[in-house]
């Protein structure tokens, strides 16, 4: 709501970075429980091999303010109107993100401190959009590690995003010479083509939109009278051997999809709601490959993919008819269609941005969420130091529906994690969730 | 394009240039610039996720005139350009004389 907003401030030029359509997509769910405070933060856990300086942190993070503001910008809004965009002042003025540091001696502190993290919601108004947590882990000696936490306001950046942020902080860690000298991609270019053409682009994804939800959604967090805590279970499991066939196979996005999706249809039929179409946004990374691309913004587009729960019973058919929804939908034009039109929504306040989404009329904007954040960066493999050993992300989902599954890959580690509203579901539901995947993916338990 | 046409193409396909359109493709299309894949290079580790595969599909689709069945999308047929390319060729020669 525009009101809800600080007035821009006219005492000093500001610069500005104008949030992305994924990114107010993201601002305008969070709307819909503006009474309830949720949070809109994502954590990216790093672990390292050993205890990471604090200091070296700082001050990267501060070096890092010399080429780019953003980290220690607000969220602002011109009044009367005008476009939702993180403002920052001159250097002077920016004060770095803070870091803190905690010491933890037992595997439940540690999930407390990075669940608080989650629940500890970012005001981009007022607070930085995004802080960073060390936590040691104190084991004896030998086997003592260090888990950094990068918490984010989420429409700040994507996780990619996030990851490509602590490559930028380890280049000027290390104080590679010209470690910004090339100076990195940091937000996407501008979309160059004429605004009839865009506006064509985006009315046809609007159009299409429209007809994906012929009836209710109904998600597992329905009948949440009041959002509770954000919680998440991280699990890491090891590739068996198997057939290279099978292995191509299970790493698309789609097999992953029927996947989850025939878990939560175990979840739906447990708790009794009904059996209507899982209506389920993939996100779709719209950056080039092979290079880290923009930090920045929210560089995705979504495809809807939809199947009824019956549907889950054969994986295998169910992957395949995904994998043709996919194919038609980016035959038609509708993935950039979607980007296009998404960043239209800028034009709209963020009370009528959910009108321009499927399903929204119940308050239901989806069934469930489900991504896969690929294969942390390579050159990450040390940070501040410190060999890395695993990294995965985790995101607050809203109430509604309540549950998301994602995927991502460190090294030869496979990593899943869910993440769900208290009340929503519960740690049993969750467990089975988990076994269902590792299952279907052939993955392996490690020590 | 004219049956004759199809058919005496065919005759002239030849995997390096099926390699090749197929590299331009993906280096215009998928990759970021500068970071250019050659045609042995395996395409998952060059950082082509499956959404990147499903437009080098639907490119096959567009310039060959076939989707690649599900069953083939095993990783010897689509691991690098070249890959892709052989499957090509042996795909279309086998469509033409099934014999």
């Amino acid at each position: 709501m525009a009101c809800a907003l600080p007035r821009e401030s006219v005492s000093a030029p500001a610069r500005r970075l104008p949030l992305r359509g994924a990114d107010l997509v993201l601002m305008a769910m969070q709307r819909l429980w503006t009474d309830a405070k949720v949070s809109n933060n994502t954590i990216l856990v790093v672990q390292c091999d050993g205890p990471i300086a604090v200091d070296r942190i700082g001050r990267a993070l501060d070096r890092l303010l010399d080429f780019y503001p953003w980290p220690a910008a607000r969220l602002r809004r011109p009044f009367p109107w005008g476009k939702l965009h993180w403002a920052a002042g001159s250097r002077g003025a920016l004060v770095p993100p803070p870091v803190r540091h905690r010491s933890v001696a037992r595997p439940e502190e540690l999930q407390d401190e990075l669940e608080a993290e989650l629940n500890s919601a970012i005001d981009p108004r007022r607070d930085p959009p995004l802080r960073f947590l060390i936590v040691d882990w104190r084991q004896e000696p030998a086997r003592a590690q260090s888990f950094l936490v990068l918490t984010w306001f989420h429409p700040l950046m994507d996780p990619r995003g996030g990851q490509n942020l602590l490559m930028h902080l380890a280049h000027l860690d290390r104080d590679e010479p010209g470690a910004l000298g090339a100076l990195p991609t940091f937000v996407p270019d501008p979309d160059l083509r004429p605004l009839k053409e865009r506006g064509r682009l985006a009315r046809r994804s609007l159009d299409y939109m429209r007809t994906l939800t012929p009836g209710p959604l109904v998600s597992p967090g329905t009948e949440l009278i009041g959002p509770g805590r954000v919680r998440f279970r991280q699990e890491s499991f090891a590739e068996r051997d198997a057939i290279a066939s099978d292995k191509r196979a299970t790493r698309g996005i789609c097999w992953r999809l029927a996947l989850v999706g025939k878990a939560m249809a175990g979840l739906w039929e447990r708790r009794g709601l009904p059996k209507v179409p899982f209506l389920v946004p993939i996100s779709v990374d719209l950056r080039p490959k092979g290079d880290a691309g923009p930090t920045f913004g929210n560089w995705l587009a979504f495809h809807f993919a939809r199947f009824a729960p019956s549907e889950t019973a054969n994986v295998a058919a169910l992957a395949s008819a995904l994998r043709r929804q996919l194919v038609d939908a980016m035959r038609d034009g509708q993935i950039e269609a979607n980007s296009v039109a998404m960043e239209f929504l800028k034009y709209r306040p963020l009370a009528m941005m959910p009108r321009y989404l499927p399903g929204t009329s119940s308050g239901e904007t989806f069934s469930f969420n489900c991504a896969d954040v690929m294969d942390f960066p390579p050159a990450l493999e040390t940070l501040f130091g410190r060999r890395v050993v695993n990294a995965y992300h985790a995101p607050a989902v809203l109430p509604r529906p309540g549950i998301g599954v994602f995927f991502n890959r460190c090294a030869t580690r496979h990593n899943l994690v869910v993440s769900w509203i208290e009340g929503a579901a519960s740690e049993g539901d969750v467990a089975q969730i988990v076994e269902v995947v590792r299952a279907g993916m052939g993955w392996a338990r490690t020590a | 394009m004219s049956r004759r046409t199809a058919a005496a193409r065919l005759d002239r396909i030849d995997p390096d240039e099926v390699a090749n359109a197929l590299t331009t493709f993906i280096n215009t299309s998928i990759m970021a610039r500068g970071r250019p894949v050659r045609s042995n290079d395996d395409l998952e580790t060059a950082g082509v996720d499956s959404m990147g595969l499903l437009k080098i599909l639907l490119f096959i689709e567009a310039e060959f005139g076939f989707w690649i069945p599900d069953e083939d999308l095993v990783e010897e047929n689509i691991r690098s350009p070249r890959a892709l390319a052989g499957y090509i060729c042996r795909y279309l020669r086998r469509r033409r004389s099934p014999s």
